[in-house]
């Protein structure tokens, strides 16, 4: 395994009390594969990106226990220069808003050569040749000129390509990518996904892609994770997922996508709100929400159940989902 | 701000810069990069209004309790100063001009022999006068035309922002030194009508910002549409939104002009002798400052304690109404 | 960027006419310009008269205005008091109040920019909560108490500097001048330099730089410190103008003979053509810094585009 999270817990100290983000969330990515982690937003999903990727704001957020195992070491051990040169140079991560995660003040030309200068020790002159060479990479025309522009200058899509070439920059063996595509134009978006698709492919690296869409899920992940109040509760190999979801909450995901076949039907929604994370429900937290709850949910916390050697549930009543 | 500087906006109005706490974040997505962290009303609470918030956290709030008690006492003394001294600030005996302190005059006498403590308690009275008077013409003329500029813009409003852009041009001792070298009269009105007359610009600027930023909320314009009339809008939509800011700014600013008044009066042009000024007292301290420090330090700290709490309290209220600054 | 350097400009003319029309209408319709011409006496009918003839006063003041601008531009701002040419008292008077200034935007940029980087870093900390609550102190104390304060302690107490300064005013000597005229902008440096620091913190880009394993004095001074300076950079520009208008009175609690000095006699002496003159200068400076600020702020943020 190229990375392994294990039980990870986050927790979030604020003036109201105490949030626990993750509670025990564990996953693996191996070299070249994508791993698609789903929820709604407060799900976790991107708190524990943060956490693998060691930029979690601390205080007020704090990581109570589990291991991030990359490359063979834990992550959570090492001391924080260590920690650094992993940062960029082993795995990279790509943002959501371009505009916002870029530096406006700097050109494009001097973020990208910065990942250079820094990490490889390389002169400025070097770098920004290195800054056009990724562009043209990420098939940004006439790079050579756009390189000294600023972030500003750019469309959004085109930003995102930036953002993806700097995690690209140093050919780093994992890309945590949150989500990368919501911020675009529709049109662009399939893009930009198969651009990030295609350079993975080529560089052999690990994915970890952090969505709430579904639609772009199926054509690139190969496995899911699904996440509801900071706990994995389906975690499958994709088509089985499509198939025959075994958990009442990634089936009530998937029937919310609207579906051509369906046209004129009315449009699912699960039921209520996400829970509060200062409070979570005791026993299963999807229980208010689950049409299958019985009293054992509201009691018992489900572990999570193997439906499959490759498969995992936390739901108690898993088979009757998937029958049904 | 005794000479006339003007704060920095994001010092006093508590003008964000449009960071990553960005209003426009999606609530959601505000929860996920800090679960639990949401300001507004939980789940069963009821929606609360941002006065009754504010006087929430104001009661809470050491600082600003200390400062307003200090007010209070300000306020008492300068309306029975004789409660607390039975002296008068104007008998005064020579033979006993630099004494030190001793009982029966805790704080010594100054170089004219006068008591320190009773003019130091006198002295409350003209401040918090200047104080109180200005800010209130300043906030009444400041806050009206800035508030009509603002909401219906036009050439009036290009023609007022001119002006304030004149007006910030002059510094304000300089204008004081001008203006007041050459008025004889021995009140308090001279200096008052001076600050109104360069101070309502910096109230306007403000009230007419937070005004156009009041007329784009939606429910304003959805009031418009039902066809309210400008007075309406105005008075019973846009003013209840738009004033917090200027409360604030204008209790700093009463903070600042008590400051100004001691500062033109040590310089010779703003109250003059026989009236009773921290200001006086600290200009005719300064040339005994060897021999009779005491008689400089009493107002000097009596003026900028005045000076701190209202600052203080205007900050503290700043705070209170803007949580997102904290 | 021309055009907008033009519009400008163009732009500061009526707020040039304003303000210098205002003071000039302070000083003739308030005071009695002839009044310091004879001397501490009273002029008697006859003199003032000729007087008033010869200085052009009975004619209307908007026409005394235009004559009196008509000659600034060619360089004549007339005589003071002493028959000295008003030029002559600002070429020695303005290079002491320029060098007073030049030592409070170092105070200025020096402590304010450190104070508000440290604080702004650690918000919350006791070192935070400490500075901030002297910001507030020096804000509200006034500038004439906190230098007569200084001046007391460090020149009379203890014996550092001299209690008053030279008339040549050497730049060792106005260093406590100096801080106590950058006191109160200096507080304001601070905060504003925290507000924004921390403000920029939690930024996304703050983030990214973090996620790009940048070390973290690289993120602290290349991301966050560049981008959060903007808007000290603009105060500290805007604050010129206020600094050397504002010298008044520091300059006469260490008896500076600069900018203050010379105005502060001429408005005592009712000397007209001294305090026009020197107000019409200070105008054109503060407004001068106000459009370099401007521009310079085009220059710090790519986003913005003067059209």
């Amino acid at each position: 395994m190229l990375l392994e999270v294990r039980d990870l817990h986050v927790e979030f100290h604020t003036r109201d009390g105490v949030a626990k983000a993750v509670n025990g969330v564990s996953y693996g990515v191996d070299a070249g594969e994508t791993l698609a982690v789903l929820g709604e937003s407060g799900s976790g999903k991107s708190v524990t990106a943060q956490a693998v990727m060691g930029i979690l704001d601390i205080p007020p957020g704090r990581i109570t226990g589990g291991e991030v195992v990359f490359q063979g070491r834990d992550l959570l051990r090492l001391k924080e220069d260590e920690r650094r040169r992993v940062r960029g140079a082993g795995m990279a991560m790509i943002f959501q808003d371009a505009l916002s995660s870029l530096n406006p003040v700097l050109s494009v030309g001097d973020q990208l050569g910065e990942m250079f200068t820094v990490h490889r020790g390389m002169s400025r002159k070097d770098a920004r040749a290195k800054a056009v060479e990724l562009m043209d990479r990420v098939r940004i025309p006439a790079a050579r000129e756009r390189v000294k522009q600023y972030p500003h200058q750019f469309s959004g899509g085109m930003r995102q390509r930036i953002m993806i070439a700097m995690a690209l920059a140093l050919e780093p063996a994992l890309i945590i990518a949150d989500e990368p595509t919501t911020a675009l134009d529709v049109t662009v978006q399939a893009q930009v996904m198969e651009l990030l698709a295609e350079l993975q492919r080529e560089y052999r690296m690990g994915l970890i892609l952090i969505t709430h869409d579904l639609g772009v899920v199926a054509d690139v992940a190969d496995r899911i994770a699904v996440m509801y109040a900071g706990r994995i509760v389906e975690s499958a190999p994709v088509h089985d997922i499509y198939k025959a979801p075994a958990h009442p909450y990634t089936r009530g995901l998937l029937e919310s996508i609207p579906r051509l076949d369906q046209k004129g039907q009315e449009l699912y929604a699960i039921k209520g709100l996400p829970p509060n994370l200062m409070s979570i429900p005791p026993g299963c937290a999807f229980h208010p929400r689950c049409p299958l709850a019985r009293d054992v949910c509201r009691t018992d916390e489900p572990p999570l159940y193997e439906v499959s050697p490759t498969r995992g549930s936390a739901c108690h009543f898993w088979r009757e989902c998937m029958d049904d | 701000m005794p000479d006339g500087r003007h704060e920095p906006e994001q010092a006093i109005a508590g003008t964000g810069m449009g960071g990553t706490m960005d209003l426009g974040v999606d609530e959601a997505e505000a929860l996920e990069k800090r679960p639990g962290g949401g300001g507004g009303p939980g789940p069963e609470g009821k929606p609360r209004s941002l006065w009754s918030d504010a006087w929430r956290d104001l009661r809470r709030n050491p600082v600003f309790i200390v400062f307003a008690l200090v007010i209070l006492f300000l306020v008492f003394i300068s309306l029975w100063p004789s409660a607390i001294t039975s002296g008068s600030p104007l008998t005064c005996d020579l033979s006993r001009a630099q004494e030190g302190s001793r009982s029966g005059h805790p704080f010594g006498f100054d170089g004219q022999g006068c008591d320190v403590y009773t003019r130091t308690v006198y002295g409350a009275r003209t401040s918090v006068a200047v104080g109180v008077l200005a800010t209130l013409g300043v906030a009444v003329l400041g806050s009206v035309l800035g508030a009509l500029a603002g909401f219906f813009g036009g050439v009036g409003d290009s023609v007022l922002s001119r002006i304030t852009d004149v007006f910030f041009a002059i510094p304000v001792v300089l204008g004081g030194l001008v203006l007041l070298s050459v008025i004889t009269s021995n009140t308090v009105w001279p200096v008052i009508g001076f600050i109104v007359l360069l101070g309502w610009p910096q109230l306007s600027r403000i009230a007419r910002g937070s005004v156009i930023t009041a007329k784009q909320n939606d429910y304003v314009q959805a009031a418009r549409a039902l066809g309210a009339s400008n007075s309406r809008l105005l008075l019973r939509h846009i003013a209840p939104n738009a004033v917090a800011p200027v409360i604030v700014v204008a209790t700093i600013a009463l903070g600042t002009y008590i400051a100004l008044e001691a500062t033109l009066s040590y310089l010779g042009v703003g109250l003059k002798p026989p009236s009773v000024s921290w200001g006086i007292d600290i200009s005719a301290a300064s040339p005994y400052i060897r021999n009779a420090p005491h008689a400089l330090l009493w107002p000097s700290g009596a003026l900028a304690i005045t000076v701190l709490a209202f600052i203080m309290l205007g900050d503290a209220v700043r705070d209170a109404l803007d949580p997102k600054l904290r | 960027m021309g055009r907008y350097v033009v519009r400008r400009l163009l732009q500061m003319i009526p707020v040039f006419i304003g303000a210098t029309l205002l003071i000039f209408l302070m000083v003739n319709v308030m005071g009695d310009p002839i009044a310091g011409l004879c001397g501490e006496r009273q002029c008697d009918p006859a003199t003032a008269a000729r007087l008033e003839q010869e200085f052009g006063l009975d004619e209307p003041v908007w026409q005394q205005y235009l004559t009196y601008m008509g000659n600034v531009f060619t360089g004549d701002f007339g005589t003071a008091f002493n028959g000295q040419e008003v030029t002559e008292l600002m070429a020695t008077a303005f290079p002491v109040t320029i060098r007073l200034t030049l030592i409070a935007i170092l105070f200025e940029i020096v402590i304010g920019v450190t104070l508000g980087v440290v604080t702004g870093l650690r918000r919350g900390s006791p070192v935070d909560t400490g500075v901030l609550l002297l910001t507030l102190v020096v804000i509200s104390v006034p500038t004439f108490v906190t230098g007569l304060l200084l001046q007391l302690l460090l020149g009379v107490k203890w014996g550092w500097i001299r209690p008053s300064v030279s008339s040549e005013a050497p730049f060792d000597e106005l260093i406590l001048p100096g801080l106590v005229l950058a006191s109160v902008s200096l507080a304001y440096v601070t905060r504003l330099t925290r507000t924004s620091i921390a403000e920029n913190r939690r930024s996304d880009y703050v983030r990214t730089a973090v996620a790009k394993g940048l070390p973290r004095h690289r993120v602290v001074v290349r991301h966050l410190l560049r981008n959060s300076l903007i808007p000290v950079v603009t105060f500290i520009g805007a604050d010129i103008g206020f600094l050397m208008g504002g010298a008044i009175v520091t300059e006469r609690i260490f008896n500076i003979h600069g900018v203050g000095y010379q105005l502060y006699q001429g408005i005592l002496r009712q000397n007209t053509q001294t305090v026009v003159g020197f107000v019409t200068v200070l105008v054109l400076v503060f407004l001068v810094a106000n459009l370099i600020v401007d521009l310079l702020y085009a220059v710090l943020d790519p986003r913005i585009r003067y059209a």
